[in-house]
């Protein structure tokens, strides 16, 4: 055990028992799994994606590039974990990734002998040959070899969440910048939303032995963490990640939720009027050769490990640490876990060499003198400087200039919501974030005009301490894509300068990391190689989200049943105790059948089908879109968007009406009831009742402003059943209504208002889908069950069936009644459709000039039609393509048209279809195929009208 | 997802809008506009990198469409109005 006996933020007085590799290990509450690794003394970790060297734990934050593991819980599995980012809790079973048959004994590690031959591009440029090999034979042998963790294949049953904040001013970060700008905007009475990453508020501050306004920077900061917590326009929230800017100064976050949460993880949505980005730097490895082992570590990391979770990472060790004072305070640090410090190494010095298998056990370097020195040692500190984490910035922004004087990417002033302060922008001393992170608060405040303009000074960035000479030979830049010094190199002569190249072709920058470690170190690499000033290389493009975010929280609650919001109709429940079967139909879980007893679906439709054609059957056809259209020019309004004539429409009377798109296409078909001088009722089908609304307020409101109509969408106040079959009408007088409802009195395409039995409101349309007498009763929705129950005991004389989606679609294909997106599917014009005559040639309507484009005028056009087998019984295969010709032996056949609808009519006997043929009308008569590749049926059919049952409408109006 | 000052609701996410493309000036429909004048209309809208005036409908709001400025650069929202208040301030 490698645990100091006292100090740091952990809890002693609770074990948490986990196991690494099987192997069973403890930590407490307050660790990390790389902290409870080290302290378990366990330092190699993983092996490395291409060479399987081994690897260690390199860092202490989201920016670890090599310590990646797959922890399971009672979730699940969770691969391509960073041991620094886990949160340890009792019961996890951590394993490693990436080697067979342990990491201590990788077979795949034989890779690392060829290691000169694996350069970049390698497998691209070796498995070329032969041509298909690459899918059939070598990638899967490869991606077995080279690779991450693996995915758990089972669904995931935790639980996500999505939820919204807003705020004047975001503090992103929560170190010295972080706490001194939430301190100064909430004590100004800005509300105020403090987040961090960690689960302990205080950043670097957690390990720093500096003192703040006289105390130890960690008690500062616990302090002012709680007397933030305690103002009321004050959120606080710790282990949230903001992984992505967006625009008008929104960031997506997502909030990680402790063991004993019934969630995993929440994604927050926060809208800020002002961010201020306090997420201070990464510490930048120094590339030299051998610096990938186990043991070596940044010197951030070290010190937070000895400090803030109590644990010595090694025995005897190395400084190798560019800023002065931080190697002061690496030293100390080592010196109170009791480690004995075996070298610094001094400005100039390089690092020419390490060895060790499986872990570090010594150092080679070389003075300035130029004298050689090795030192047995397991544990190496390395820093060469500092990174700003201005990702959040540059997604959004302009992007980051390479600084020289900080030897870094910095972010330059703007003027957007988002703003960089503290280590973000390059501010690596204490003091300085304090400064910073007031000043930027307040000059927040004053743009938001919360506070007078102080313009407060801001402090500059701290220059970059000369580093340390970087050796010759195999040197990792990217330690997490194995992206060696050669490989940019190898790059570069190839061709591959600009660094988008660059980062392609070497993988530079890539994975989970996104090159948080490496990125600085591989641009500084490629000035080097090149003679170019880092400057002009610039960075490649930064995209959320700025560390690996769980696609659960993306998704939050939306999957499964939960994916759409499901409508029922009024009448759902009393279906659904009428034993009815019901269907997903857009939005809407509609009524499909009303099965009898144990009645197949086939048995239950005929039945539904039979009822209606010979006695009685109700449906519900709430679902239609209804518009309230009201106002002086409401006449006005609906003949300029319907294309038929609407003008000689009188108060009672309803008409079937056509809406064409302003590109002459018919849109949706419905009905125009007239209810008084000024009023009007429209409907919409089903499936277009959003579009239709949408397009007429737009028009209204938009196009014609000139025009007094008042628009009410009433589609939901309304339950409609519609009372179809021979006996429809003595049913409705059945119902004992207060209107004429008599033959004379009550005709086809009229609408009534009054009462039913003197107590229930409805309004009675005479229109048919089905070809037979029908009667569409509409009521308030909350009266529905009251409507159907009557109906249900007022029809049982005439054994009343409740019809679903299925007899209506077979009822209407047998009138030759159309649907939209079978037959209205976008592309047809309304002669297409066999309804030319509707279009009206005396007024200026939506669609009438673009209607007349030749190609819409054209006599090759697909016309509908309908269609019978030529034997009178053979069955017609579903989505058919009509063809003159049979399918030659080549299996090809011209097609000269297709189905839309084909069925068993139960009224006729035999099967019936609808489709689009070319010049369909004129070919009346002929016999063609009907051609299904997919079922491999052909049928020979004969062409006849579109409407197969009761062409001349006698059953309607008789 | 941008942020639009609804002239009804105040400032509401994108995502309780519908798009409606770029502002067009229909022809008229007293029976003179020809083909060419409604294909300028609906198939050849100005698609500027600057400022733009654009068509959003508060689907999940108040049911207006709005008539927004917004600089297709950079997002800024220049101007906002609805019909209405456009013909109040004439």
């Amino acid at each position: 055990m490698t645990r100091l006996p006292k100090g740091g933020l952990i809890n002693r007085d609770t074990r948490l028992d986990f196991t690494f590799n099987g192997r069973p290990m403890t930590g407490h509450p307050g660790d990390t799994l790389a902290s409870a690794l080290l302290a378990n003394g366990q330092h190699l970790v993983a092996r490395s994606i291409k060479y399987h060297r081994p690897r260690g734990i390199l860092s202490n934050g989201l920016e670890e590039p090599c310590a990646m593991v797959t922890v399971t819980d009672q979730t699940g599995n969770t691969p391509n974990l960073k041991a620094t980012e886990v949160m340890l809790r009792g019961g996890l079973h951590v394993t490693s990734q990436n080697n067979w048959p342990s990491v201590t004994h990788d077979a795949g590690s034989a890779l690392q002998l060829g290691g000169r031959m694996l350069a970049a591009g390698f497998y691209y440029k070796t498995f070329k040959w032969p041509r298909d090999g690459w899918h059939k034979r070598y990638a899967g042998i490869i991606r077995r070899l080279a690779g991450h963790g693996q995915i758990d294949p089972s669904a995931d049953n935790a639980l996500y969440d999505k939820r919204h904040r807003h705020c004047d001013i975001l503090v992103i970060g929560s170190g010295a910048a972080g706490l001194s700008a939430a301190q100064t905007a909430a004590h100004a009475g800005a509300t105020t939303i403090l987040i961090e990453q960690d689960h302990v508020l205080g950043g670097s501050l957690l390990f720093s032995r500096n003192q703040i306004a006289g105390e130890l920077a960690a008690d500062w900061a616990n302090d002012a963490v709680e007397a933030l917590q305690d103002l009321s326009n004050v959120t606080v929230m710790s282990r949230t990640l903001a992984f992505g800017q967006y625009d008008h100064g929104q960031i997506l976050a997502v909030e990680s939720m402790p063991a004993d949460s019934n969630a995993r993880a929440i994604l927050w949505k926060i809208r800020a009027r002002r961010i201020l980005l306090a997420s201070g730097a990464t510490e930048r490895p120094i590339v030299f050769p051998g610096n990938d082992r186990p043991g070596i570590m940044l010197g951030g990391a070290v010190r937070s490990y000895i400090r803030r979770f109590s644990v010595a990472p090694g025995t005897r060790a190395v400084v190798a640490v560019a800023d002065p004072d931080e190697g002061e305070d690496t030293f100390a640090a080592l010196k109170e876990a009791g480690i004995d410090v075996r070298a610094v190494l001094p400005p100039g010095a390089a690092i020419t060499g390490t060895s060790g298998r499986l872990h570090l056990r010594s150092v080679g370097w070389r003075d300035p003198g130029g004298k050689r020195h090795r030192t047995a040692c397991d544990l190496l500190c390395v820093s060469a400087g500092w990174m700003p984490n201005a990702h959040l910035f540059a997604q959004m922004e302009t992007g980051l200039q390479f600084d020289g004087t900080t030897q870094s990417l910095l972010p330059p002033d703007t003027s957007g919501p988002l703003r960089p302060i503290g280590g973000a922008r390059g501010i690596l001393n204490t003091a300085d974030c304090l400064t910073d992170g007031k000043a930027a608060a307040h000059q927040a405040l004053a743009e938001l005009e919360m506070h007078k303009h102080l313009n407060l000074p801001r402090p500059a960035a701290t220059p970059a301490a000369p580093g340390f000479d970087s050796g010759t030979g195999k040197a990792f830049v990217d330690l997490q894509n194995d992206v060696t010094r050669d490989d940019v190199a190898l790059a570069m002569r190839e061709g591959y300068k600009d660094i988008e190249l660059v980062k392609r072709y070497t993988t530079l920058g890539m994975g989970t990391d996104q090159g948080k470690t490496s990125w600085t170190n591989g641009v500084l690499e490629i000035a080097t190689q090149s003679g170019r000033d880092p400057a002009e290389i610039g960075h490649t493009t930064y995209r959320p989200p700025y560390s690996p975010v769980t696609i659960g929280a993306l998704i939050g609650t939306e999957t499964g049943d939960e994916m759409v919001p499901i409508r029922h109709t009024p009448f759902h429940r009393a279906f659904e105790r009428m034993g009815c079967v019901f269907q997903t139909s857009g939005d809407w879980l509609y009524a499909r059948y009303f099965p009898r007893d144990d009645e197949t679906m086939q048995d239950a439709v005929i039945r539904e089908c039979n009822a209606v054609r010979n006695g009685l059957g109700c449906v519900d056809m709430s679902t239609l879109g209804k518009i309230d259209v009201q106002g002086p020019d409401a006449l006005e309004f609906l003949s300029r968007l319907y294309c038929n004539n609407i003008s000689t429409l009188k108060p009672g009377h309803v008409r079937y009406a056509l809406m064409l798109r302003e590109d002459g296409y018919v849109f949706d078909d419905g009905t125009v009831a007239q209810l008084g001088d000024d009023h009007f009722s429209v409907t919409a089908t089903t499936a277009n009742s959003a579009f239709v609304w949408r397009h007429m307020t737009k028009f209204a409101q938009v196009d014609w402003p000139e025009l007094d109509v008042t628009l009410t969408d009433i589609s939901d106040h309304w339950a409609s059943l519609a009372i179809a079959g021979p006996h429809a009408r003595d049913l409705l007088l059945a119902l004992a209504p207060d209107f004429d409802c008599s033959r004379d009195g009550f005709p086809f395409a009229r609408l009534r208002e009054g009462f039913l039995g003197n107590d229930l409101p409805v309004r009675v349309v005479s229109v048919s889908f089905s070809g037979e007498p029908c009667f569409e009763i509409n009521t308030p929705a909350g009266f529905a069950e009251t409507l159907l129950e009557r109906v249900t005991k007022h029809g049982a004389g005439w054994d009343i069936t409740a019809y679903g989606l299925e007899a209506l679609d077979m009822l209407r294909i047998e009138k030759g009644h159309l649907s939209i997106g079978t037959e209205i599917d976008g592309r047809r014009t309304a002669d297409d459709l066999g309804l030319g005559a509707m279009v009206s040639q005396k007024k200026d309507f939506i669609g009438r000039t673009l209607l007349q484009r030749p190609a819409l005028q054209a006599s090759e056009r697909e016309q509908l039609v309908g269609l019978t087998p030529e034997d009178g019984s053979s069955p017609i295969p579903h989505g058919a393509v009509l063809s003159d010709h049979p399918i030659s032996g080549d299996g090809r056949a011209c097609g000269c048209g297709h189905l839309t609808a084909a069925i068993h009519s139960p009224a006729l006997g035999h099967p019936i279809a609808l489709g689009f043929l070319t010049n369909g009308r004129v070919r009346t008569g002929d016999v063609l195929w009907a051609q299904s590749p997919v079922s491999g049926q052909s049928v020979r059919v004969r062409v006849g009208p579109v409407c197969a049952y009761d062409p001349k409408g006698e059953r309607l109006h008789g | 997802m941008i942020l639009l000052p609804c002239p009804n609701c105040g400032p509401r996410d994108e995502g309780e809008f519908t798009y409606g493309g770029p502002q067009r000036q229909l022809p008229s429909l007293d029976g003179q506009s020809g083909t060419d004048d409604w294909l300028k209309a609906l198939f050849h809208p100005q698609n500027p990198r600057g400022p733009m005036v654009e068509l959003w409908y508060h689907a999940s709001g108040c049911e207006a469409w709005i008539e927004v400025t917004r600089d297709t650069g950079t997002h800024e929202i220049i101007d906002v109005a609805t019909n209405r208040l456009r013909d109040d301030k004439q």
